[in-house]
């Protein structure tokens, strides 16, 4: 019997011909069909090549346009709508910490397919680590952790990112400092992953400092776009 | 924050919040972690140790999350209820109540005084809103704090304004999950049982009306709510029109008192329920046909202009019902209704302006909405969807009007199921208390 997780109705999850033939460990499902359903995945062929915005074609979007050429590129899982909204008000601002496996299988399954020399997550305030008590990121892909060495330089944000008008989004300065205890990122290809692309600002602050010690590219990976 | 914010309140709180909060502040522990047992302080619920896991060793409750979290990284912060409230001149209400109200609210009144918990069983259609007033003016009038809570928020946005023209100088507080407005403290509060988690020891008298009614019954946690909620002196009362299983074990338990007000206002008693057993109903109603007995009552209907209601478990069924009666009688005019169908509330006003005959509908229309002098049919009255509380509620439909007091209530179902059972047992012992009541005219009978 399977509870969803989102709309806490019970239902039997049917078993597949292929996935029975894949000998694969039973992994149960989290959420039902019709939850699942609510999502809209991006086609990553049909998607802007520099933010991973859902398109009609997959050619440089109007808002990638004025971006500065750099050795980063983005992918989204997923368009931002009304059932994502819904999603991270749940797990993000209510704080239902055990919505992080709703999305955890895909996630993982393209981290995997992307091949990286390094992952690291974009890491939350020191704050939202006693008040949320997790990091959203590291939640789909470890421990609900921050990584060591990718850090926020302040205690606290002053205004959320979600609160702010996107011409001001832009001008925010370099929010992430590098602490010494950090791999050696020379010529390696690093993943950055975050929850929400939206102007593109905060995971390019991350990739632009990652870059500038030695990177050779850096691939942004987000649940959202 | 404002030190009446957390009067008889405990708001969960990270120590970054609880800053500068006043001296006279008490802290709790929000969630107890013990070596095999997690308990969440606010909600009472037991939990699991794998699902409520944060990293660093941390915890939350997932159960009371749209109440703002509750976890290790907060406490629950409470400051003791003083009763701090003005005098105002309370009952505004000019109306009268009927001989059996009277004393029915005089036995209310005697209840809160003496703080006793106490089951009002008063059938539907008694006036129990305004049997309410006395008690609820003496208990203000004493500086007591006072809440009427329900588990649906319909009960109680309907309860506000009604008890704020009967209070009209008296400011009231209404509080549920969809609330924008900031909460106040205030000497009578309306709320959902749900928003009774947020209050410690702050009641002298709590009020919970619609006690039977989803998702009450199925909710342990709302007991918990109620003692909390509640001073440690103080008076309980429960109201519905038909009592759980559960409330009726504690009455045999002497937990709770028990009083019966088996008569509606008109004085007259519940519609008796009629069954029908017809095991090949539906068969015949997607064929377009229409199975006895419906057809005869129809007939009758369609004869004599007798509104009426169908009732039938599922929204899928409504719209067989009604191509069946149209087939049939193509002069008999009614609309099909559903809880979210977005023409609900301009169908139920086309029935009470007369332009249509009947409704077919779900069990949405079971409470609040009245339509004076209708008859009710339930097609699968044996359906699991209907529960005895539900069943009763939709009998408590007919013979709601001083004209036409009385009425036919009548179901159709492949078999008699408990609930329907339960229902019918109901409203034959409700009945036999009325008409003894009827008889002898004191008021309001303990249970023997
Ligand atoms: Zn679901
Ligand atoms: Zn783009
Ligand atoms: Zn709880």
């Amino acid at each position: 019997m399977l509870k969803c997780l989102l709309c806490h109705r019970s239902s039997e999850p049917k078993l597949r011909l292929p996935w029975v033939l894949s000998w694969q460990p039973l992994e149960r499902p989290v959420v039902c069909q019709a939850c699942w359903q609510t999502f809209t995945p991006i086609m990553t062929s049909q998607a802007c090549p520099s933010c991973g915005r859902a398109q009609t074609q997959r050619s440089l979007c109007h808002d990638c346009q004025r971006w500065p050429q750099q050795a980063f590129y983005n992918q989204a899982l997923f368009t931002y709508n009304e059932a994502m909204q819904a999603y991270f008000e749940q797990y993000k601002f209510k704080g239902d910490y055990r919505l992080r496996a709703v999305f955890r299988a895909v996630l993982m399954a393209r981290l995997a397919s992307l091949q990286p020399a390094i992952v690291v997550p974009i890491p939350v305030t020191a704050n939202t680590m006693v008040t949320r008590g997790f990091n959203q990121v590291t939640g789909w892909l470890s421990d609900g952790e921050n990584s060591g060495w990718l850090k926020t330089k302040h205690q606290t944000k002053a205004v959320p990112q979600s609160q702010k008008k996107r011409q001001a989004r832009l001008l925010t300065p370099q929010p992430f400092e590098l602490t010494g205890a950090g791999p050696d990122l020379t010529a390696k290809t690093v993943v950055l992953v975050d929850d929400v692309y939206t102007t593109g600002r905060t995971i390019r602050h991350a990739a632009d400092l990652i870059l500038e010690n030695g990177a050779k590219s850096v691939i942004g990976l987000t649940l959202a776009r | 924050m404002q030190a009446s914010e957390l009067y008889g309140r405990q708001l969960a709180l990270t120590p970054l919040e609880a800053q500068d909060l006043p001296a006279a502040t008490q802290k709790f522990v929000a969630l107890r972690v013990t070596a095999n047992r997690l308990q969440c302080q606010r909600c009472g619920s037991v939990l699991n140790r794998q699902a409520a896991q944060l990293p660093r060793d941390q915890f939350y409750c997932y159960d009371c999350l749209n109440l703002g979290r509750v976890s290790t990284l907060t406490s629950l912060y409470h400051i003791s209820e003083p009763n701090d409230f003005p005098k105002v001149d309370q009952l505004t209400w000019q109306g009268q109540l009927t001989d059996q109200q009277a004393s029915c609210a005089a036995m209310i009144q005697t209840k809160f005084e003496a703080h006793q918990r106490q089951l009002l069983w008063a059938v539907t259609g008694a006036g129990k809103t305004e049997m309410l007033f006395p008690g609820l003016a003496w208990a203000l009038a004493q500086g007591w704090r006072v809440a009427i809570a329900s588990p649906r928020v319909d009960v109680c946005l309907e309860l506000h304004p009604r008890l704020q023209a009967a209070f009209a100088n008296l400011e009231i507080a209404l509080l549920h999950g969809r609330q924008i407005t900031p909460y106040r403290y205030c000497q009578l509060t309306i709320c959902t049982t749900h928003q009774l988690l947020r209050f410690r020891a702050a009641f002298d008298v709590l009020i919970v009306d619609e006690v039977d009614a989803f998702p009450f019954a199925a909710n342990p946690r709302l007991g918990y709510a109620v003692e909390q909620a509640l001073k440690p002196v103080s008076a309980l009362l429960y109201l519905t029109a038909t009592p759980s299983q559960d409330l009726l074990r504690q009455v045999r338990q002497h937990e709770l008192g028990l009083s019966y007000l088996p008569l509606r206002f008109h004085q007259q008693l519940l519609p008796p329920i009629r069954v029908t057993l017809q095991p090949r109903y539906w068969e015949r109603l997607k064929k377009g046909k229409l199975p006895w007995p419906l057809r005869p009552w129809l007939a009758d209907y369609a004869n004599r202009g007798q509104r009426f209601l169908i009732f039938v478990p599922r929204v899928a069924q409504l719209a067989v019902v009604q191509a069946a009666i149209q087939q049939v009688y193509p002069g008999l005019k009614g609309l099909t209704v559903h809880a979210s169908d977005p023409e609900r509330l301009a169908k139920v006003q086309a029935m009470r302006n007369l332009d249509v005959q009947y409704l077919v509908t779900t069990t949405i229309l079971e409470r609040g909405v009245t339509f004076p002098g209708i008859d009710v049919i339930v097609l699968g009255a044996d359906d699991p969807i209907f529960s005895t509380a539900a069943l009763v509620q939709i009998a408590g439909r007919v013979g709601r009007s001083k004209a036409r007091p009385t009425g036919l209530v009548r179901f159709i179902c492949r078999s008699y199921a408990r609930p329907v059972k339960r229902a019918i047992r109901q409203i034959k012992l409700v009945n036999r208390k009325g008409r003894r009541l009827r008889a002898e005219m004191p008021v309001v009978s303990p249970l023997e």
